[in-house]
């Protein structure tokens, strides 16, 4: 089975964010892989791994330095990447041009399905899968939990997550899967992994050599950090009955929530 | 014989040799030239021959292993004769002493009757075995002979009456010891017929000296009753039976773990000689040519690491020391040895051709049991600590432990196998330099609002403090790295610390066996320690203290390295800090030896003499102390790994903590001070147990501690908590 996942870098969830205008400062941030397209990759290696044949393309849109995240998915076991690097997008890009230059890159590729993070964690859109399923005229499945194809690969029988429960999906192929939490256990790249991943063929594109422009139909105007999280403080008291006192008081006259 | 005349002395082959051509004395010759050929024939059938080819077919790097060859004798020759380590446990010590010398004695005896008999009589006719040299002679080796027999009596006691759970069971052991104490006991028999026949009678010119033999001479009395034909005839038999037990004991040497004998004091030899139990050296350039990491073929040891599993005689010594045996999980080092020579037996047979030549099979040919996982199980590759207690308990200087390093390398770095739980340790040490996967622009949180100097700004400083993960991201921890700022200031130290430009020391990932990481951890922080010119560095944690001093040396980081006990200790001695205010509320202390700080790098009496020093409670030991302590159950990456196998190591330190009857648990090391904080909540303890680093104390004791001046405050519990 051929497959095609796209991923974004991201910065690391503990690193340290600091906003700047309607953007954060980039330097000092630790990048990485966004956490669910570990799983989309995963997903796709243990496809090609089961059905003992294909190929797992990656594709990427991000600045020089999103080669990392896209060697880490070489690592892991891909085969081949496409990274699309534009300062144009990558300036402007909101969810619809990332799904527009994604599909774009994907056109030319042979798959039976294309896997994604269900979303991204640095900006929390979740928009692209469906978006890229809509532009490629391909269905698409979200939230996906356990991915099983059938043997001549025409279909795909997917179970996906749904508040309180979950649901089984029976989807044409090829289409669009978004991966949640729960899909598999990303694996740790072997060092043969991370050496090979060095002369794994990566195909640099530029927007223009895919034939779209920027066409964002979004701009963020501002950016806020969340408030800090205040000290907690510690009711004091003699007795239980002392501390409920000066709970109920404190509730009452500081916090005025009672 | 003995036609010396020499009346003070006794006829050698009395009784056995009849008139005329010695036929009796030949015949002996012919027997011991039987009993060594047999001994290399039984060499060979054990598979002793095929398994040295396997040996020296392995192709891993090791360290020096003849250098210094004289040293290396000597110190050979000592470690033997004067049972350095076998002593370290007094009971076994000196039961193998008693057999050892006894034997070594009896066989000085037996070589000095043979060049008198064999040698020096029938070429020279000159007879040396006579009056006071004879007497001692004979006294000597009675004692000697009585002594083995104790050693002997004592070793049976141990195995059929002590019965210790890790003393090894099998076929041989049942015989080995019966086997020995009857070789002994007809020598006496024989003795004591003898005197019976030829010293008793008054008349005799020996009846004076007949207590020279002090055992035979007793034994004869059981004689007194018989003709002298009974005698003879009885001594006849008897002889012959001691003299086939002994040359048959030489045979059974090739057979059985008896040929410890030869190949320990082998294996004392080519110890090696580093400051630390040697860890395969992976050069840095390896990971750009190597197409395989780690160990998952026999082959890919070193000679060394396969001759060790001929010196093994399964003694237990490191089974006893395991801190996962002695908490039911699947590790006992000595099966470890032992199942890699019955993995390399095997192997060897199968890589024997037709004509028994020996070939290294290539591995697509090979269809055997595979290395790791039938040879030496998952479990047991990752319930090791690397607490060293088996390397250091072990007589024979086999490395135990570094063997399944060798394993782990090849399943975190070729299989990415490895316990669930440290993917993330991994990924923190990757993308935050720490395995708390905590924010690394957060390093430096710990000593906010302290005024702690940072070398970026100072510039340079006498010592860099290197704080280590847990001093700075490890709430429990980072009291500590508190305590010691405080203290270093006080005492007008002069220091810094790199703050955000800190990195993980990588000794977690070395252990697991993710080199790669540990490599690219520890070359951040060469390339740091070096942009500042650092040259001496204080290192809160054992661990880093481990890597940075020794480890980094191999990657080009050559540093003077200290851990804070040893400052604070000569900080204290030279009166830099003054310990003004005893500590209460202390009651009896007790400190864990953490095993990086103790067994790795010898520093035991540095926290001691600190504790002494703050003068608030008597110190006691637990059971396990200074080489022998028993580990926290945090080392080797095993801090961030489940414990689901077995009890847990923690509460059995704790509780060998609240045994020695004392109330305060002194730790020096961040994850021994948390594993024994922990053991104590989940044992429920709290109310007689409390756990302490020890640089909280002195800076309590030192008046630097804002909060009340008594241990155990509750404050204090509550934010411990």
């Amino acid at each position: 089975m051929n497959t095609v996942v796209c991923i974004k870098q991201v910065p690391d969830t503990e690193t340290l964010i600091k906003v700047q205008g309607a953007g954060i400062v980039t330097e000092g941030i630790k990048w990485v892989m966004n956490p669910y397209d570990e799983f989309a990759v995963e997903e796709a290696l243990q496809q090609k791994e089961k059905m003992k044949a294909g190929a797992v393309t990656i594709v990427s849109l991000g600045p020089d330095r999103a080669i990392e995240a896209i060697r880490t998915g070489l690592a892991m076991g891909a085969d081949t990447a496409v990274h699309i690097n534009d300062a144009a997008f990558y300036e402007k890009a909101d969810p619809y041009a990332t799904a527009a230059v994604l599909a774009a890159a994907v056109k030319g590729l042979q798959y039976d399905a294309i896997f994604l993070g269900k979303q991204a964690i640095d900006d929390d859109s979740a928009q692209v899968p469906a978006m890229l399923a809509e532009m490629l005229g391909i269905p698409v499945v979200t939230m996906v939990v356990k991915f099983e194809v059938a043997p001549d690969k025409s279909k795909a029988t997917v179970t996906r997550e749904i508040e309180g429960g979950q649901a089984v999906v029976e989807v044409p192929l090829p289409a669009v899967f978004s991966a949640q939490k729960g899909l598999n256990e990303p694996r740790y790249a072997s060092l043969p992994g991370i050496m090979k991943a060095k002369k794994k063929p990566v195909d640099v594109k530029t927007a223009a050599d895919l034939g779209v422009s920027v066409d964002p139909k979004t701009v963020v105007k501002e950016m806020t950090l969340p408030p800090a999280r205040q000290a907690g403080k510690i009711i004091t008291g003699d007795d239980a009955a002392a501390k409920a006192k000066e709970l109920a008081r404190v509730l009452h006259e500081e916090v005025k929530i009672v | 014989m003995h036609g010396s005349g020499a009346e003070i002395s006794r006829e050698v082959f009395w009784n056995i040799l009849g008139p005329g051509f010695p036929t009796e004395q030949v015949l002996l010759y012919v027997l011991v030239v039987i009993a060594f050929l047999l001994f290399f024939h039984g060499l060979a059938r054990s598979g002793f021959f095929t398994r040295m080819k396997a040996i020296t077919s392995a192709k891993g790097s090791d360290v020096e292993r003849v250098n210094n060859p004289w040293d290396r004798f000597w110190y050979m020759v000592t470690d033997v004769f004067g049972h350095r380590k076998i002593l370290r446990e007094p009971y076994q010590g000196v039961f193998h002493l008693f057999i050892f010398w006894g034997f070594v004695a009896l066989a000085i005896t037996t070589a000095i009757v043979f060049l008198q008999a064999d040698i020096i009589w029938p070429i020279w006719h000159v007879w040396f075995m006579e009056g006071n040299f004879y007497l001692g002679l004979s006294l000597f080796a009675d004692v000697f002979g009585l002594v083995a027999i104790v050693g002997i009596l004592m070793a049976m006691a141990r195995r059929y009456f002590m019965k210790p759970k890790w003393l090894d069971e099998k076929g041989e052991d049942k015989v080995i010891l019966w086997f020995i104490l009857a070789i002994l006991v007809t020598g006496f028999v024989v003795e004591a017929l003898r005197i019976q026949a030829t010293e008793t009678d008054p008349a005799s010119p020996m009846n004076p000296y007949i207590w020279f033999s002090p055992v035979g001479r007793t034994i004869a009395f059981l004689f007194s009753g018989m003709s002298m034909d009974a005698l003879r005839d009885t001594h006849v038999v008897l002889w012959w039976t001691h003299v086939l037990g002994a040359l048959g004991f030489i045979v059974f040497i090739a057979y059985s773990k008896l040929l410890h004998i030869i190949m320990t004091p082998v294996n004392i030899f080519l110890r090696p000689d580093t400051p630390q139990p040697p860890i395969r050296v992976m050069p840095p350039e390896m990971f750009e040519n190597a197409e395989t990491f780690g160990i998952h073929n026999l082959e890919e040891y070193s000679w060394k690491d396969l001759f060790d599993t001929e010196a093994c005689m399964r003694c237990g010594r490191c089974v006893e020391v395991c801190p996962a045996f002695n908490t039911d999980k699947p590790l006992l080092p000595r099966d470890v040895i032992q199942n890699l020579r019955t993995y390399m037996e095997n192997k060897a047979k199968f890589a024997l051709d037709a004509d028994g030549n020996y070939r290294i099979i290539p591995d697509e040919e090979y269809t055997g049991p595979a290395l790791i996982g039938d040879g030496i199980e998952k479990d047991t590759i990752w319930a090791c600590t690397t607490c060293m207690a088996c390397v250091e308990a072990c007589p024979a200087y086999i490395l135990q432990f570094p063997k399944l390093i060798d394993l782990r390398r090849y399943l975190v770095m070729m299989e990415s196998d490895f316990p669930a739980e440290v993917m993330d340790v991994f990924k923190g040490m990757e993308n935050n330099s720490n395995p708390w996967s905590i924010g690394a622009h957060s390093r430096a949180d710990w000593a906010k609002g302290l005024d702690v100097p940072l070398l970026s700004e100072k510039g340079e400083a006498e010592y860099l403090f290197y704080v280590g993960c847990a001093g700075a991201f490890d709430d429990l921890n980072k009291k500590v790295a508190v305590s010691l700022v405080k203290i270093f200031k006080a005492a007008g130290l002069d220091f810094a610390i790199l703050g955000t430009e800190e990195g993980c020391c990588g000794d977690s990932a070395k252990k697991i066996g993710n080199e790669y990481v540990y490599q690219a951890l520890a070359m951040a922080n060469i390339e740091t320690f070096k942009a500042y010119n650092v040259s001496k560095i204080i290192t809160m944690c054992p661990h880093g203290y481990t890597v940075l001093k020794h480890d980094y040396k191999e990657l080009g980081g050559s540093f003077q390295v200290f851990h804070y006990t040893e400052i604070l200790d000569k900080l204290i001695k030279q009166g830099k800090i003054t310990l003004k205010q005893p500590i209460e509320n202390l009651g009896t202390i007790t400190y864990h030896d953490s095993c990086y700080l103790g067994r790795y790098n010898k520093i035991y009496d540095q926290p001691r003499d600190i504790l002494k020093a703050l003068k608030s409670g008597s110190l006691v030991e637990m059971k396990s102390h200074h080489a022998k302590s028993f580990c926290c159950g945090a080392g080797g990456g095993r801090m961030w790994m489940e414990e689901d196998l077995g009890t847990r190591i923690n509460q059995k330190r704790t509780q060998e903590a609240e045994a020695s009857g004392a109330k305060t648990i002194c730790t020096a090391c961040p994850f021994c001070y948390t594993m024994i904080s922990d053991g104590i909540k989940e044992l429920d303890l709290s109310e007689k147990l409390q756990a302490f680093d020890i640089a909280q104390l002195v800076a309590k004791a030192a008046g630097l501690d804002q909060k009340t001046n008594k241990a155990g405050g509750e404050g204090e519990q509550e934010a411990a908590n």
